[in-house]
């Protein structure tokens, strides 16, 4: 603790600077965020006359109002946590047996393998062929088309693979000595280790869902199994009056804006409350800490 | 984290999974229930009088947020005996849907195509007879025979009618302006090009809202030379509607003197601040935002918008007061106003799915009903007394406007005809300027100017059409910006040529 | 001599066959390991490769109705009308100069963010700030680029209203040339930046808290410390991250390209996905996109082969 007084003078300068730093990035960052939001308890008026409106004089709940009056964006919402709760389940499932197994560095055509899977990441096949094989395997028109597509994120799983690749192999060696086989060793040792790493892995996974939107109106013709991105999209398009196109075929004025960023809102909220929750994974020392204790 | 967490956390992660996997079966089976309820249909169908309605589904295009609840379908399919299952896309993703349905035998019986720009695109397959030819069946059907005949001519192919329309107004467009603005400078409505100069002039200088400020401009425009104001002016310069005839030879637009002059109109506009400078990058809700909060005073486009303006603008401003205008002559002394051909939608019956004949003249038949006055009005109206009531035989939607957009409005997309032809009701508008409108639609009428290459073919239009157009739209910015000069204007027309605009030239004229 | 080249020779053959058991002995040690990646493998296959054969179709005069079957065959046609179109060249450069700014710009900002997040003590602050920086990655770039407009445009945006205020002649942001690229790139960070910091938090994680004690008590300012200890420990994800954004050479983001893209700038901004955009898919025509989709994926994979290469001579795993 002297000690660390001691170095502190040029460390507390520095700390000034990186805390100072640190909170002007998050301001910067944050204020469109503020203009969303507080847009969306703005009255339409207020709007139109201030610019870049951050904080509503007139406070007002029409917008929310509005979305919630039916139940679509309850039904879309519910839509959105199933295949972004399951499909994160499911898919950290397989891509962690996947990543895992090719982390091994004694496996035979374990490059050949990698190699494969970078290559879907370089080339795919296009939106026609990939629905015929979702038509073919039966998951049209069932949430699990959104799913089972996507089940392997080969990015995500490469980035699991390097993170597994850290691990020093002595704790596995000293693991196979006592007469594991490797599956308790990926879960046993392997995984409990890799807390950071899972948490996000599996945020990525867990956004990837939320954001889902082409699949859904590609492989879903009922459209009460759309997501909630669908339903944002839909209005944020229209409320940009980006589909001039058709907008001048009908007489429909654009969705007031107000609804626009509330609808935002209630899309982007639930996402956003994942990574707090996943924080306390990322605490330092949690993984050596864990090894030892 | 110690052992038992780290267990504890994965029991919880498996039986989230456990649930997830019940949750999903859960669904299917919610599946088999509209399977349920299908037949439920049937029933009542059986209570209407023993004549089974027909099963069919539909693909149409959905311009609102939300997907309709079913109560209007219900009277329809109950007026039209039919079992209908509406396959709603959003809009700005109908061509990925669309496109990926078509080459995967998954089109459903009737299918809407969106827009013109579709309807090219899938020439080539229609005229490998992927859809049935309906032109024969028309006359077997009281209300699809009263179809006007110079719309239907304008989305035939190679003669021959394939496609039911959706009616639209020839030309909607005009001006909306500031009244109390022009009334505080003493200035009448444009009737000149020169006068409207003049006004967009005063609405920038002389300070029209009398707030001592310079802080108005004249012209609010977005970045769009169709809907937008360019072509409307262009029109009142006598400039074509996309192609003209010049020396017995057809010509895109550009290569007119009046396209010029209208680029010139702009750059002076530009250039004096009497338009937005950003006009290129201006979306159309950033567009009316600037006439809705008082800083712009003229928007050129479709008059009906006057309507929604006004209602946000006196919310901000209660004195502010509209008027639409239509005739402003241009330098040859007249007037003229470019139009649409007539339809804005138009549906299709892919032979993969409508298997006989029989199944096509059932669906024409429904689509026949939906012509008829009742069936009609429900599709566009809803039902009367709760979306909207009848005031001077014309419908006037009711003050729970979210609910007529969130109920019925979607459905105006299955419309087929116009009112003239399926004698729905009109709207009845309390706003005068609203009702103006309408009526200067109909006026507009008398001075169109059609594009003569609407019934017209080019296989090199339609491959690279949109490319080539791009070309001529950066040069028109550039242009009015004052980013090129004509030299540079006319080299890049000259590139249109040579990357087969020619080509276009030369096929349009051919299939003359 | 002979004998001693049958010797050899049958040495060589028994080497082989020792290899050949060695490697089969090894496949068997791990067959369960073999079982791990075997579903992943089977979702590759169907769900990767077999769709696959649709790059076919750029080799074709593809007609939906017709089917892969009985579409007309052209060859190398669409690439032709690709390299020889009047734009190529233009669009090359483009994309090129955007994929630098991706690379040399906007890649070490997470990582810098992160080592700054790392040197904060106040668990509240940091994990604040963190949850803050990560939010905007949740917005569209449909509402991102509105935004961007609402300040810059001269028709009463803040930013110019500052400059005039300042004295200054208001700057034409979005109709011009040179500021596409600024513009794109403070976008891309402000984007992302926070949401790129998750992956070097995790990473940084796995070091062991003992070694900054070690190294304060040799005397290492927190400079030193980062360099020596908290760069190295997450080396191996920068290095993978780095390769795989290598492999993204042509793939910059079409909506957030499109979406900025406007008559003044298109000499600057038009890349091969907005430009296929137009040609292609408004148009329907699949095997136009489909080819150039096919080259995209060919140039990427040259530089990710070429970058893994790098990697491995410098005696990093790469990612294959």
């Amino acid at each position: 603790m002297a000690k660390l007084k001691r170095v502190s003078a040029g460390s507390r300068v520095f700390d000034f600077f990186n805390y100072f730093l640190l909170a002007l990035i998050a301001i910067i960052t944050i204020l469109p965020f503020i203009h969303v939001v507080g847009s969306s308890f703005a009255t339409s008026a207020e709007i139109a006359r201030t610019k870049f409106l951050l904080f509503p004089t007139e406070f007002s709940l029409n917008a929310y109002e509005y979305i919630f009056s039916t139940d679509t964006i309850f039904r879309a919402l519910g839509i959105s946590i199933i295949i972004t709760v399951g499909g994160t389940l499911w898919s950290m499932l397989f891509s962690t047996l996947t990543a895992y197994g090719l982390s091994r560095k004694d496996l035979v055509g374990r490059r050949a393998i990698n190699f494969m899977i970078v290559f879907t990441l370089l080339f795919n096949g296009g939106m026609i062929p990939t629905f015929l094989v979702v038509q073919q395997t039966g998951l049209l028109n069932s949430l699990w088309a959104l799913i089972v597509p996507v089940t392997i994120n080969a990015f995500n799983m490469i980035i699991l693979r390097s993170f597994f690749m850290n691990i020093p192999e002595s704790l596995e060696e000293s693991a196979k000595i006592d007469g594991a086989n490797d599956f308790s060793i990926l879960f046993r040792i392997v995984l409990p280790i890799s807390l950071p790493a899972i948490a996000t892995i599996s945020l990525f996974y867990a956004v990837t869902y939320w954001n889902t939107y082409m699949h859904a109106i590609l492989y879903l013709s009922d459209a009460d199994k759309w997501p909630v991105q669908v339903l944002l999209r839909q209005i944020v398009v229209l409320a940009s009056g980006m589909n001039y196109d058709s907008a001048a075929f009908t007489d429909t004025p654009p969705p007031e804006t107000t609804i626009k960023m509330a609808t935002i809102v209630v899309a982007t909220v639930p996402v956003l409350l994942v990574y707090p929750f996943l924080q306390k994974y990322f605490a330092k020392g949690a993984v050596l800490g864990s090894v030892k204790g | 984290m110690s052992n038992s967490n780290w267990r504890k956390l994965l029991g919880i992660m498996m039986l989230m999974f456990l649930l997830f996997v019940a949750a999903c079966s859960d669904n299917s089976s919610e599946t088999g229930g509209t399977d349920s309820s299908g037949e439920e249909g049937e029933s009542s169908g059986e209570e209407s009088g023993g004549d089974e309605p027909y099963a069919f589904s539909i693909m149409a295009n959905l311009h609102t947020p939300e997907v309709p609840q079913d109560k209007v379908l219900n009277k329809i399919e109950e007026a039209t005996n039919t079992d209908l299952e509406i396959q709603w896309v959003p809009d700005n993703n109908y061509e990925d849907r669309l496109n990926t349905a078509f080459a995967t035998n998954s089109l459903p019986e009737a299918v809407f195509l969106k827009n013109q720009t579709t309807f090219v695109q899938f020439r080539d397959a229609i005229e490998d007879e992927q859809f049935w030819e309906i032109g024969p069946y028309l006359d077997e059907f009281e209300n699809l025979s009263k179809l006007k005949e110079n719309v239907l001519d304008n989305t035939m192919v190679n003669g021959k009618l394939y496609t039911l329309y959706q009616g639209r107004p020839l030309s909607r467009q005009g001006i909306i302006y500031r009244k109390d603005w022009a009334e505080n400078l003493g200035l009448e409505a444009p009737k000149t090009t020169e006068e409207f100069m003049e006004m967009a002039r005063a609405f920038t200088e002389d300070d029209p809202d009398g707030n001592g400020e310079n802080d108005t401009f004249g012209v609010t425009d977005r970045s769009d030379l169709v809907y937008g104001a360019f072509k409307t002016v262009s029109s009142w310069f006598g400039t074509p509607n996309s192609w003209g005839e010049k020396d017995g030879q057809l010509l895109p637009e550009f290569m007119f003197d009046e396209y010029v002059q209208t680029m010139d109109f702009f750059k002076e506009m530009h250039g004096n601040g009497f338009i937005n400078q950003d006009f290129p990058v201006t979306s159309k809700t950033d567009q009316q935002e600037f006439i809705k909060n008082g800083t712009a005073g003229i928007y050129v486009g479709s008059m009906g918008d006057v309507l929604s303006l006004k209602d946000d603008a006196i919310a901000i401003n209660p004195d502010a007061t509209f008027d639409v205008h239509n005739y402003v002559e241009g330098p040859d002394g007249e007037f003229g106003i470019w139009s649409i051909p007539g339809y804005g939608n138009l549906v299709m019956f892919p032979k993969s799915s409508v298997e006989t004949e029989e199944d096509l003249k059932k669906i024409l038949g429904f689509f026949d009903k939906m012509m008829s006055p009742e069936v009609a009005n429900y599709a566009y109206w809803g039902m009367e007394g709760e979306h909207y009531e009848l005031v001077d035989g014309a419908a006037k939607v009711t003050d729970d406007s979210a609910l007529f957009d969130r109920e019925v409005k979607p459905f105006q997309a299955l419309e087929i005809g116009e009112p003239e032809t399926n004698s729905r009701y009109l709207g009845y508008f309390e706003y005068e300027p609203k009702a103006k409108s309408e009526e200067l639609f109909i006026d507009n009428e008398n001075y169109l100017i059609e594009d003569p290459t609407v019934p017209l073919y080019s296989e090199t239009f339609s491959q690279d059409g949109a490319r080539l157009q791009q070309i001529i739209t950066d040069a028109t910015y550039q242009y009015i910006l004052g980013q090129i000069d004509k030299a540079g204007f006319e080299a890049a027309v000259e590139d249109w040529k040579s990357q087969g605009g020619d080509a276009i030239i030369e096929e349009y004229n051919s299939s003359k | 001599m002979e004998t001693s080249t049958i010797s050899a020779r049958e040495e060589a053959k028994q080497l082989k066959k020792a290899r050949r058991s060695e490697t089969w002995r090894r496949i068997k040690k791990n067959k369960l390991i073999y079982l791990m990646i075997l579903p992943g493998l089977i979702y590759f296959l169907i769900y990767k490769y077999l769709p696959m054969y649709g790059l076919i179709i750029s080799f074709q005069d593809y007609k939906p109705y017709k089917g892969i079957m009985g579409s007309e065959w052209v060859g190398f046609e669409h690439f032709q009308r690709l390299f020889t179109s009047d734009e190529f060249w233009m669009i090359f450069k483009n994309t090129l100069m955007l994929f630098g700014l991706q690379v040399f710009v906007f890649f070490p900002i997470p990582i810098i963010l992160s080592l700054m997040l790392n040197e904060v003590r106040h668990s509240f602050f940091k994990r604040s700030v963190q949850t803050l920086v990560y939010i905007p990655h949740f917005m569209s770039w449909v509402v991102i680029v509105s935004i961007s407009y609402v300040m810059l445009t001269l028709d009463g945006g803040i930013v110019n209203a500052i400059i005039e205020s300042l004295g200054m002649q208001p700057i034409n942001f979005l109709l011009n040339e040179e500021w596409f690229r600024p513009m794109y790139i403070l976008q891309v960070i402000w984007r992302e930046a926070g949401w790129g910091t998750i992956i070097f938090l995790a990473a940084i994680t796995a070091v062991d808290p003992s070694l900054y004690e070690a190294a304060r008590m040799d005397g290492a300012n927190r400079f030193r410390q980062m360099w020596h200890i908290t760069l190295p420990a997450i080396r191996s994800v920068i290095i993978v991250l780095l390769i795989l954004k290598i492999g993204d050479v042509l793939e910059l983001g079409f909506e957030h390209v499109y979406l900025l893209l406007n008559s003044s700038n298109r000499s600057v901004a038009e890349i091969f996905d907005t430009y296929v955009y137009v040609a292609g898919l408004q148009q329907g025509q699949f095997s136009y996109s489909t080819a150039v989709g096919f080259f995209k994926g060919i140039v990427g994979l040259i530089m990710v082969i070429f970058a893994n290469w790098l990697a491995k001579k410098f005696n990093e795993e790469g990612i294959y």
